[in-house]
């Protein structure tokens, strides 16, 4: 862990938090503009070059419109629960490494914000924090779609939850750490596969972990095909079907940053982070964030949503056996590997 | 003032407010978020306090699980249905207020023992960061010397989940001779399931039943199952005569 003062930190995360905001507002624009690609239409192209402007027109008209809060709301409650999900949402991003510590003026200083020992524990349990924005919403705009929305959300994020934790576990055994600054130095190692040297990712040594993680990180996202909390066929607009204006915009954008920030944690996770060839930085980590977050719109333009129960027996029948069968099989090949067994 | 003391006044100022609400407050939905703004404040000093994995623990297990499903509860009942909600007798008060002390004076006497004693217990922090970190000696302990303990929180935990399985059974399925019904999350009555009485069968069909034509079954409802609708029907669905030889 580097040691620098508390101001330094600060900055750092106010940097980070601004590049995560700008990054939602161009995520928008990138999941219209390609998935009007994917269904043979235009897209927002008429504000500034290839509509480049969009997300700040829509900014200021959503600022623009009246909030409207429904008479028989829990006023307070209804109030706070969009800022929630919008709020957590960015802050696993503090976690995340952006490369390695690099010394300005003398002063050493860490490019992954937090770097605190259990940090992959932290970015689930914010992210279960951020779950109350939907729960509290929907139950806050007392309309029976919003709590059914709601009720399904919490049913949904529990259980995806758990399937999302889990497959990390076989990632920290081959760590050794929770930390995703030490998860990230053990994937600059490389690994002799058959005779050929591959780089050490999680990826080939966790694969199945992979996909569970991909599945579980969509459920959490609420995302297509996983977005039942918001189905609008069968519950109007779901949790937010009361809110409007620039709150009903916050849960919008906490969607996408949850998007940016689950591809950010795939990529640093199970595809190296920082590490590639020539010279580890940021820049090998944002092409890799940047597969994941086109994986999200690709999934958004083929897959249709899935049925209530199928959801939840996807999660605790199919899900879960895998998500422990791949810990054993992790703590089996350990073993074998330190010639503890065998 | 430090910076660190600084920021643990605010945490510890709005654990107490949010601490207070939880008792205070009239809507049980307002006294479940204000819960949550605790844990979530007693993480963050429990961070400050470098027990980082304990930290991770309140917010998954006790913000981010036990609290949801009280919310969960909450959501589902009716507050103005539970009888003296608002009130409660004069016993359960007492009794209330008894564990509360007791509870008080437990949390008391540890954090005065520990602070008259000092720590003179084997995992100073020097000897934690030589073993390599909290998470590693709690893992290492856990899985060492409380083996035994965490088997049997994983027993008592598993027979939870097999009585919850079967109170939430669907009422026909636990019966026997009735329709199993797996592979369903259902909401739907339980009985939806159910056969209605087979309807009495005039006379020359009883052969059928007993299985003498070839092709023809009854299923248990009294459904005429057939193998080809034609070998036993005599009026066609358009209502004229049933066409022979003609395919």
């Amino acid at each position: 862990m580097v040691d620098q003062p508390f101001w330094i930190t600060v900055i750092a995360a106010f940097i980070v938090l601004n590049v995560m905001l700008i990054g939602m507002a161009y995520m928008t624009w990138f999941e219209r503009r390609m998935l009007a690609q994917m269904q043979d239409r235009v897209g927002p192209n008429r504000t500034g070059p290839f509509g480049l402007l969009q997300p700040i027109a829509d900014g200021v008209k959503l600022l623009a419109k009246e909030d409207i809060i429904p008479e028989h709301a829990d006023r307070r409650i209804f109030l706070i629960a969009p800022l929630i999900t919008f709020v957590t949402a960015p802050l696993i991003a503090l976690f995340i490494p952006f490369g390695d510590p690099i010394t300005i003026a003398g002063q050493e200083i860490s490019l992954a914000v937090s770097d605190i020992s259990v940090a992959a524990l932290f970015v689930i349990g914010i992210s279960s924090v951020g779950t109350y924005g939907i729960i509290l919403g929907g139950y806050a705009s007392a309309n029976r779609y919003s709590l059914l929305g709601a009720l399904r959300s919490a049913a949904q994020v529990i259980s995806y939850e758990i399937v999302l934790g889990l497959s990390l576990v076989g990632v920290f055994m081959l760590a050794g750490s929770l930390s995703l600054v030490d998860i990230v130095n053990e994937q600059r190692n490389t690994l002799d596969f058959f005779g050929v040297a591959i780089p050490n990712w999680f990826i080939f040594s966790q694969p199945l972990a992979f996909v569970l993680f991909m599945i579980a990180g969509v459920a959490e996202t609420n995302r297509p095909p996983f977005d039942l909390p918001e189905a609008e066929t069968e519950l109007t607009g779901g949790f937010h079907t009361e809110y409007s204006g620039f709150r009903w915009s916050f849960y919008f954008l906490g969607e996408f940053i949850a998007v940016i920030v689950i591809s950010l944690l795939a990529a640093t996770l199970f595809l190296g982070g920082i590490d590639g060839p020539f010279a580890d930085g940021v820049w090998w980590l944002l092409p890799k964030t940047f597969i994941f977050l086109f994986f999200f719109v690709w999934l958004r333009a083929t897959l249709p949503r899935f049925r209530y129960d199928q959801l939840m027996g996807l999660a605790w029948k199919v899900l879960l056996p895998l998500v422990l069968f791949n810990v054993m099989l992790t703590g089996l090949i350990i073993l074998i590997r330190d010639g503890e067994i065998f | 003032m430090s910076t660190e003391v600084l920021v643990f006044d605010i945490l510890a100022i709005i654990a107490v407010i949010a601490a207070l609400g939880v008792v205070l407050a009239r809507n049980p939905v307002h006294s479940a978020v204000s819960l949550i703004i605790t844990f979530i404040n007693l993480a963050a000093i429990f961070v400050m306090l470098h027990a980082e994995f304990l930290a991770a623990v309140q917010l998954l297990v006790y913000t981010g699980a036990v609290t949801v499903l009280i919310v969960f509860v909450i959501f589902l009942v009716r507050v103005d249905d539970l009888p003296e909600f608002y009130g409660g007798n004069p016993v359960q008060r007492i009794f209330a207020l008894l564990i509360g002390l007791a509870l008080l004076g437990e949390v008391a006497a540890a954090i005065l023992t520990r602070s008259a004693i000092g720590a003179s217990d084997i995992w100073t922090a020097d000897a934690i960061a030589d073993a390599g970190g909290n998470v590693q000696v709690l893992g290492q302990i856990l899985y060492t010397d409380y083996v035994l303990a965490i088997q049997i929180t994983a027993v008592v935990l598993l027979v939870g989940t097999i009585a919850a399985l079967v109170l939430a059974r669907p009422e026909s399925s636990t019966l026997p001779g009735r329709v199993k019904r797996t592979g369903l999350i259902s909401l739907a009555h339980p009985r939806g399931a159910d056969r209605g009485i087979a309807p009495a069968l005039p006379a020359g069909l009883e052969a059928t039943r007993r299985g003498e034509t070839p092709g023809v079954r009854f299923d248990d409802r009294g459904v005429v199952l057939v193998d080809n609708a034609e070998d036993f029907t005599e009026t066609t669905a358009w209502g004229g005569d049933v066409l022979e030889g003609e395919d």
